[in-house]
């Protein structure tokens, strides 16, 4: 479902990402996980064609994100950390408007979001101007709207930052609901409670480059911790004492 | 990148921001509002005030004052009241000595100083003698008022010794003229109605285009990338140009919707000034007629044939799609509505500038170089019509010339909204 060969991308001097490989399937959620500015974002939005790598390539459903972003934007869904919305629109209109951005008539828009209703809560936000939404309210219609079209491959990138308890409860549910269903979630953040919790497995990226990938309890033998939170300190420390080494 | 357009995505595009715009109360004030009020408070409220304001000095006491002697005859004519039209009384001045004339006229104490350094004449064959008038020349107010009347007093003294002499010797008075010189107004109709403010019409089309298309242009732009949400449109499978398409149509339609209300004040204007300024305001036609400002004069009202309306609908289309596709290309850089706003500013200029200079258009040549200059032959072809002037070849050059202007702005946008640096600056 996901295939990413030898990715790298810079910004002027700053390497962003470095030849990074790794493959996930559908009905699983792959983890991305590293510290800010470890190129986690930057690896997204390639994934989403958002953004072109200098070299490498990814696949996303068989498309290829260069040569194919129009097939590849329509088979992915995605939930970025800014919750973003259009305030003077309703929840309704905002969905209607995406769905019909990915050719859906207005019939099937609403009984998509019915749907969505059923499954995310979506009462209260639908009828609601997007202006006046709560942050819980408007993590539900950012969800709603990245998956509108129901995507096979559904992106969400730090996007349970900013949520209280109960909406980021909502937000793993939804995601162990979207695994069960056959799809496959791609899910960055640096919180590795949530890696524990959804991930099935998970690739560790530092400074552009991907030091590690497996299951959690693969990345725990890797480093002979008990915890993915201490696994993941013992990679980062490993990696600067070896580069520091190296200087 | 693909550059085919579907245009239910665009409309889908522009139907968004459509929406988003007619809620928002901002916009609709200056879409609307704001040209309805305008207009008619520039075109007919300011000439109004304006000739209430120097009409009024006919009716004001000022004070002159007198260094030396003035003749008897002279002093009587400066300070009686004229009395002449049945409407209007020019009253005199009020005389009182001084002693300082600059210093007098510079604070305020009298408005003029006539000052008799030699023996005035009393009758037709004494030498001519000189007498000095200070007063502030700059000023409108002393213009129009002090200075007009007390020169007016003056010639007719003039007038009189001269006519008292000729009339000693038997001489008719009409042996001074020869020949009279009658005046009468060869302007169109469009011509007389847009009077000497004909230059507001076109700057007020061109800036209500401009405000209407402001607010839509940065919030589908900068306003989008600072919410987050541009991000996920672009994530979708519609292409760069039909958002880009999508968003130029739509702030087309809020800068024409604008311009079209500024269009109603215009006329609205042109109607209420007719029945103010020209018929229904006896007493102010009366100060017309008494050689006072004439409000009419000023115009600023638009008054245009069927053809000549249709022709200036095409420019303001084309002036619209112009001024949304700039917007739009400067606007996506910004990182925030803000920064967005500093960075439009600068085009507010490149209407007021140009519209400033229109006041001196009979002055300037209309070379088809002038029409191919894009924005500022919009203003150029609008002030034809409103002068009832149209030349059809040049509106056509016009509206040519700012289609492709808007193509080549539509395609540097269309290329912004696929650059990385642009999309994600920070």
């Amino acid at each position: 479902m996901l295939q990413v060969e030898n990715l790298s991308k810079s910004y002027g001097t700053f390497r962003a990402l470095h030849n990074v490989a790794f493959s996930a399937r559908a009905g699983e959620v792959y983890g991305l996980l590293g510290p800010n500015g470890a190129g986690k974002t930057t690896l997204l939005r390639i994934l989403a064609t958002l953004l072109r790598p200098d070299s490498g390539t990814a696949q996303v459903a068989g498309y290829d994100t260069q040569t194919q972003g129009e097939a590849v934007r329509r088979v992915v869904g995605v939930v970025n950390g800014g919750m973003g919305l259009y305030d003077r629109l309703s929840g309704r209109e905002i969905l209607r408007y995406f769905a019909g951005l990915y050719g859906m008539t207005q019939a099937q828009a609403d009984a998509r979001i019915a749907e969505l209703n059923g499954s995310l809560g979506l009462e209260g936000t639908l009828d609601t101007r997007a202006g006046s939404f709560s942050t819980g309210m408007k993590q539900k219609i950012v969800i709603a709207r990245a998956v509108i079209h129901d995507p096979p491959v559904l992106i969400l990138d730090e996007a349970a930052s900013g949520l209280d308890v109960l909406a980021r409860r909502a937000l793993l549910d939804f995601v162990l609901d979207y695994r069960a269903a056959g799809r496959l979630v791609v899910y960055s953040t640096h919180v590795m409670s949530e890696v524990e919790e959804v991930c099935d497995r998970a690739a560790v990226l530092d400074r552009g480059e991907l030091i590690a990938q497996g299951t959690v309890a693969e990345l725990l033998a890797q480093t002979g911790q008990s915890s993915l939170e201490r696994a993941f300190f013992s990679m980062l420390q490993g990696r600067a004492e070896r580069l520091g080494g190296m200087q | 990148m693909s550059w085919r357009l579907r245009w239910s995505f665009v409309w889908q595009v522009a139907r968004k921001e459509l929406l988003s715009t007619a809620r928002d109360r901002r916009a609709l004030l200056s879409s609307i509002l704001l040209p309805l009020l305008l207009i008619p408070l520039f075109t007919v409220g300011l000439p109004l005030l304006l000739t209430q304001a120097l009409s009024g000095q006919g009716q004001e006491r000022q004070k002159v004052g007198v260094i030396g002697t003035l003749p008897a005859a002279l002093r009587a004519r400066l300070t009686a009241d004229s009395g002449d039209t049945a409407s209007a009384t020019d009253v005199g001045v009020l005389l009182v000595p001084v002693s300082d004339p600059v210093k007098a006229v510079q604070d305020g104490s009298v408005q003029a100083v006539l000052k008799v350094t030699e023996p005035l004449p009393t009758r037709a064959g004494q030498r001519t003698a000189t007498v000095q008038l200070y007063a502030k020349l700059g000023n409108l107010k002393a213009e129009s008022g002090v200075i007009g009347k007390v020169r007016g007093v003056l010639d007719g003294y003039n007038s009189a010794l001269v006519a008292e002499g000729l009339k000693a010797r038997g001489v008719p008075a009409s042996f001074l003229t020869s020949v009279r010189v009658q005046t009468v107004d060869a302007s169109r109709p469009q011509e007389a109605a847009s009077g000497q403010l004909a230059f507001l019409v076109p700057m007020f089309l061109l800036q209500f285009i401009l405000a209407g298309s402001m607010a839509t242009a940065i919030d589908s732009t900068a306003g989008e990338k600072e919410r987050g949400t541009l991000e996920v449109l672009l994530v979708s499978p519609i292409r760069r140009a039909e958002v880009v398409m999508g968003k130029l149509l739509a702030t087309s339609a809020a800068a024409l919707t604008s311009a079209g209300f500024g269009l109603i004040g215009l006329l609205i204007s042109g109607v209420v000034s007719a029945l103010l300024l020209r018929g229904g305001a006896g007493k102010l036609s009366g100060a017309m007629n008494s050689g006072g400002p004439n409000a009419g004069g000023l115009g600023g009202q638009l008054s245009v044939t069927p053809g000549g309306l249709a022709v200036l609908a095409l420019m303001a289309l084309s002036a619209a799609l112009l001024l949304s596709a700039l917007l739009i290309a400067v606007s996506i850089f910004a990182r925030s509505y803000k920064e967005a706003q500093t960075y439009v500013t600068p085009i507010t200029l490149l209407i007021l500038l140009p519209a400033v200079a229109l006041q001196f258009s009979d002055f300037i040549g209309r070379g088809p170089a002038l029409y191919a200059v894009p924005v500022i032959n919009a203003m150029v072809v609008i002030l034809d019509i409103v002068k009832g002037v149209p030349n059809t070849g040049a509106a056509l050059l016009a509206v040519a010339v700012n289609l492709i202007f808007t193509a080549i702005l539509v395609l540097l946008a269309v290329r912004s909204f696929g650059r990385e640096q642009v999309i994600f600056r920070n």
